[in-house]
């Protein structure tokens, strides 16, 4: 086996990293638009939902999914910033006239929409996992409460993310940040599998249709909540 | 017809470039696009000016010596063609055409449209051969080796590594050009003694170069005179971690 550093500093490795952890993120993603779809169900169910995940495993679970998404989220965007540094580097001199037959908007983007996505999911956490902005609508305030069919008395979840998205602003930036997940992954689902190398005559070309429409699948189902909260589905 | 061409002028390796433009007159369709810059360049011998220099050897499109980019596109607009097999019936009267060199760290400019491609040789030496017992050559048919194989190797193969994937990728990366190269002679029983040192060295010396890596936008593939698919590139990342994790070097 060759040394692990020569290793971890090519370009293929490194983007290697970048595609295993941007799967689990998918992957990630899958489940938390499942549970984000309960609000379709109601506030018993969202909040039934809420309280397993904090509950599971004697409340360890959530941490260790906790850890893993960080460490991903690292991984993902140390490899991002090793590789992007690295292309620009390899093209000093750019073309006066340029044009381009196969990239699309969103692949040649993926650094700019990846980085206002951090931002977002920053912001994302500051309000509905550690409620830090928009106080007023945090769940784990007193007088939220919402007391389950078996008497547990739990964080009013459904009400937070109801309320939330009652206000243009949270809907808005919401949006916005869905258009870029649902641009970041219709490039990236694809491109794990070539990157991995998992590739055959066969599975390809279903791949390549089926990853664009698996990522903008996503952004659609995560849209779906506060629309349908704004046009009064959800109440 | 008549064109207005703009082309990269650069002295020397270290001197400052820039685009200048000429006129060209009563172009004949029949051109080839490199016959079209030789009637310019003996127009420009003839009023004691400095020729335009650029790379053309067999112009018939299986060297690999030719290369520019032409309005953005290695090789000009015509799909699976090198820029001696592209002719001038591809353009109309009073065109336009930008012309400008391979763009990218490891190929630096020499001179106008001439860059340094001896890169793309260093990574073959770290690993574009196979070994051959000395002595008598062996038979042809000693070794079996089905159509498929023989087929799917050719595809690698046809590469002449021109370099025209290198200057269509956004970021200069030379995997669709190692990945041809790996992915010949590792679909060939010949090749299978090296496979696994070959990817790894092959890999380390691309990178080493300065070639970026791989963002999957296929413009390589859509550039490539030869039309050889970036499916090699991802025989070429797994052939890679198999050598990584377990290979012997």
């Amino acid at each position: 086996m060759r040394a692990f550093g020569d290793v971890w500093r090519s370009n293929i490795f490194q983007k290697w990293v970048m595609a295993t952890t941007g799967l689990l993120l998918v992957l990630f993603l899958v489940g938390h638009l499942s549970g984000n779809l309960l609000m379709f169900l109601g506030p018993m169910h969202m909040n039934e939902y809420g309280h397993s995940l904090r509950e599971m495993l004697h409340g360890s679970a959530i941490w260790v999914v906790r850890g893993g998404l960080l460490l991903s989220f690292i991984l993902h965007i140390w490899s991002a910033i090793v590789l992007t540094r690295r292309n620009r580097m390899a093209r000093p001199d750019k073309y006066v006239k340029t044009s381009t037959l196969t990239s699309t908007l969103a692949s040649r983007s993926m650094a700019l929409s990846g980085l206002l996505m951090l931002v977002y999911v920053l912001y994302h956490l500051a309000h509905f996992t550690f409620g830090g902005v928009h106080a007023q609508f945090y769940a784990g305030q007193t007088g939220w409460e919402y007391v389950l069919a078996d008497g547990t008395v739990v964080p009013d979840v459904y009400k937070m993310v109801l309320l939330s998205f009652r206000e243009p602003l949270i809907t808005v930036l919401y949006l916005i940040s869905m258009v870029l997940l649902g641009m970041h992954l219709s490039h990236a689902v694809a491109s794990v599998f070539q990157t991995l190398g998992v590739t055959n005559k066969r599975i390809t070309p279903v791949i390549k249709i089926a990853g664009p429409l698996l990522g903008i699948g996503l952004a659609l189902g995560f849209c779906s909540v506060p629309i349908s909260i704004i046009v009064g589905l959800v109440h | 017809m008549n064109l207005r061409l703009h082309i990269w002028r650069q002295a020397g390796p270290d001197a400052a470039g820039m685009l200048k433009t000429y006129d060209v007159a009563n172009v004949s369709e029949h051109m080839s696009f490199l016959e079209m810059l030789d009637v310019l360049n003996e127009d420009l011998i003839s009023k004691n000016e400095i020729p335009i220099a650029f790379d053309h050897d067999c112009r018939e499109g299986i060297c690999g010596t030719c290369g520019m980019v032409i309005n953005g596109r290695p090789h000009g607009p015509v799909a699976k063609t090198t820029v001696c097999q592209l002719h001038m019936r591809t353009y109309k009267d009073g065109d336009e055409i930008y012309i400008e060199p391979w763009r990218a760290r490891a190929f630096p400019v020499m001179r106008d449209l001439i860059v340094d491609r001896s890169s793309f040789d260093r990574i073959i030496q770290t690993g574009g051969f196979v070994s051959v017992n000395t002595g008598n050559a062996q038979d042809g048919n000693a070794i079996p080796i089905s159509k498929k194989h023989a087929d799917h190797a050719m595809d690698a193969a046809a590469c002449i590594g021109c370099g025209a994937c290198v200057a269509a990728c956004p970021n200069s990366s030379a995997m669709l050009f190692t990945a041809a190269k790996i992915g010949h002679l590792g679909a060939l029983p010949q090749g299978q003694a090296e496979r696994s040192t070959r990817a790894m060295h092959m890999v380390m010396q691309m990178d080493a170069e300065g070639f970026g890596a791989c963002s999957n936008h296929l413009e390589c593939e859509a550039a490539c005179p030869k039309g050889i698919s970036v499916e090699f590139i991802a025989q070429m990342n797994r052939d890679y971690i198999a050598s990584a994790l377990g290979g012997k070097d």
